[in-house]
């Protein structure tokens, strides 16, 4: 770590409502291919922070409220993946969503990991007894797999390595998913965990009396290119969140529950770097794709950035953000009679226009209003402004009713009538007056 | 001259009411109720926010904009489809998607022909 690391930035979580109470960051991620941050939250939604300003950019709900919390999130180049206990969500870093898979299997998810289909497939375990393979890029889950064990983390690198609920931690195969290797990390159960080209590191906990756990004081270090454990890294503050530095290979960076942050070299643990990051607790960190920046989430529901201020940067490869463009300035309009509707021009285009209706739906027009029903107008209230009751009339709301059909059939079925039999009929409508379709030809011609 | 220009003006009417016409049936069907595509995580939530974006605009403090300059502009804007981008966000402004309008019109184009086929002709 340079000597100019310092706390860069700080913004809170926003709350879940306008009168919310804040909730603490539940998954910290850095973007694999655009200068953002991303933070899920205790009610399924993911939000995500733009540059060293943690600028906020977009923010989405992935899964229901009920759901909980986002365990993890994962990015290819289509978009971002949130896990959530009961469903997998993957929408575009813009925010619209791209797919979302509920599975009546999925129960208590916790991990994922991308297998050896680059990033076009998912492996996603929980504390339940079936894991699922994805297809990230048509949405769909390819096969379950039953499993003994549960997880709780997972990483790739060479092979996925996936921590379990106890103390060890499961190497497999990218391809068959089987346990190709068991790593007893820890005496208790692990807490952190983190995978990177040649070494896995763990932190753990260790349960003492009276009920509390302590972190470990030992980072341990499992060597995958050997398939064997090495000497753990000691970590006096008590070691609760480890990453591996993404461009230098043996380097890792251990934080302690309080802030103490170490970037030790496994090959040579006595050279540490520290510094302190200022807050109570910290509940998660990762690191950046390009080691220049580290985030850390504390219990006061903040997000902290540390790097060095002049060359702060997430991504190795960044592409651009895409942001709402303003469309230049807006024509000022009357709204009266007589603004013309096309007095704000087309911008130019090539394509069919979306307001083309589809040219063969051909619908009657002028077919005689619907009759009032007088026994269901009798079962309504009246009111100043009109009537209103429950809809009795055996119609759906809204429902189109075919009024001319309903003509046609009768007048087929009577005989035309003399004018006097007209003149005698009007006079047994009740109130002395025609009825509407009586009245609609007369008034045509 | 001017026979033309109120031709023009006609035509730009009917284009824009025939462009409402499709919003209208789209937007708030009690069919889509339960339907998880319209859900907050659903995939046609961003269509909601649209209407919102195009109708319901507010200034600092709260109050209404009826501004028709933005309404006719941001549905000629759609009706073209173009690749300009707009920010939507939810009435708890907890969700902010950033989408363009060549997405939007995509996404009323599957939503009004899937209204217009299960049926067809009425």
């Amino acid at each position: 770590m340079d000597s100019d690391w310092d706390e860069v930035c700080r913004v809170p979580l926003p709350p879940p409502g306008i009168r919310g109470h804040p909730t603490p960051v539940s998954t910290l991620s850095f973007d694999t291919s655009q200068e953002l941050l991303w933070a899920g939250n205790e009610y399924g939604r993911v939000s995500s922070f733009y540059g060293a300003e943690l600028q906020q950019y977009t923010s989405f709900k992935a899964h229901k409220q009920g759901d909980g919390k986002v365990h993890q999130l994962l990015f290819n180049d289509k978009g971002v993946i949130a896990l959530g206990s009961r469903s997998v969500h993957m929408a575009m870093r813009r925010g619209p969503p791209l797919w979302h898979i509920k599975h009546e299997d999925m129960k208590e998810l916790r991990c994922m990991a991308f297998t050896s289909r680059g990033t076009a497939e998912i492996l996603v375990a929980g504390e339940q007894d079936k894991m699922f393979v994805i297809d990230v890029n048509k949405g769909e889950v390819v096969k379950i797999l039953p499993t003994e064990h549960h997880y709780k983390i997972m990483r790739r690198s060479r092979h996925i390595c996936a921590a379990t609920t106890g103390s060890a931690v499961h190497i497999l195969d990218s391809v068959t998913f089987k346990v190709s290797k068991v790593w007893t990390a820890h005496a208790a159960a692990i807490h952190d965990m983190d995978a990177q080209h040649d070494f896995i590191v763990a932190c753990g906990v260790t349960p003492r009396q009276q009920g509390y756990s302590m972190f470990s004081t030992l980072v341990h270090v499992f060597d995958l290119k050997n398939m064997v454990s090495m000497n753990p890294v000691p970590f006096p503050a008590g070691a609760a969140y480890v990453r591996m530095h993404p461009r230098m290979s043996t380097t890792s960076i251990v934080v302690s529950q309080n802030g103490q942050i170490h970037v030790v070299d496994l090959m040579n643990p006595n050279t540490s770097n520290v510094r302190q990051a200022n807050s109570f607790t910290f509940t998660t960190i990762d690191i950046a794709p390009s080691g220049e920046a580290v985030a850390l989430a504390d219990g006061e529901f903040n997000i902290h950035l540390w790097g060095s201020v002049s060359k702060i940067h997430f991504a190795e490869l960044a592409n651009p953000v895409e942001f709402a463009q303003s469309g230049g300035p807006m024509p000022s309009l009357d709204w009266n009679d007589n603004t013309p509707l096309s007095s704000v021009g087309m911008p130019y285009y090539r394509e069919v226009l979306l307001s083309a209706w589809p040219r063969d739906s051909v619908y009657e027009v002028g077919a005689p209003p619907t009759k009032e029903d007088t026994q269901f107008l009798a079962t309504l209230q009246r009111r100043d402004w009109g009537l209103f009751g429950k809809n009795t009339r055996g119609v759906q709301r809204n429902q189109i009713e075919d009024t001319r059909s309903l003509d046609k059939e009768q007048s087929l079925l009577k005989a035309p009538k003399f004018l006097s039999e007209k003149a005698r009929s009007i006079a047994h409508t009740p109130a002395g007056t025609p009825a509407p379709e009586e009245v609609v030809p007369e008034m045509s011609q | 001259d001017e026979v033309n220009s109120n031709l023009m003006r006609e035509l730009e009417n009917g284009r824009i009411a025939r462009l409402v016409m499709k919003l209208g049936t789209i937007n708030e069907r009690p069919e889509f109720d339960n339907d998880p595509s319209w859900s907050e995580n659903g995939e046609r939530y961003q269509l909601k926010l649209f209407r919102d974006y195009v109708f319901h605009q507010v200034d600092s403090s709260g109050h209404p904009v009826l501004d028709l300059g933005h309404m006719i502009s941001s549905l000629n804007k759609l009706d073209a489809g173009i690749d300009e981008r707009i920010h939507l966000a939810s009435r708890d402004n907890q969700t902010v998607f950033v989408v363009s309008y060549k997405e939007l019109k995509k996404m009323v184009a599957n939503c009004f022909n899937e209204l217009a086929k299960p049926h067809g002709k009425q």
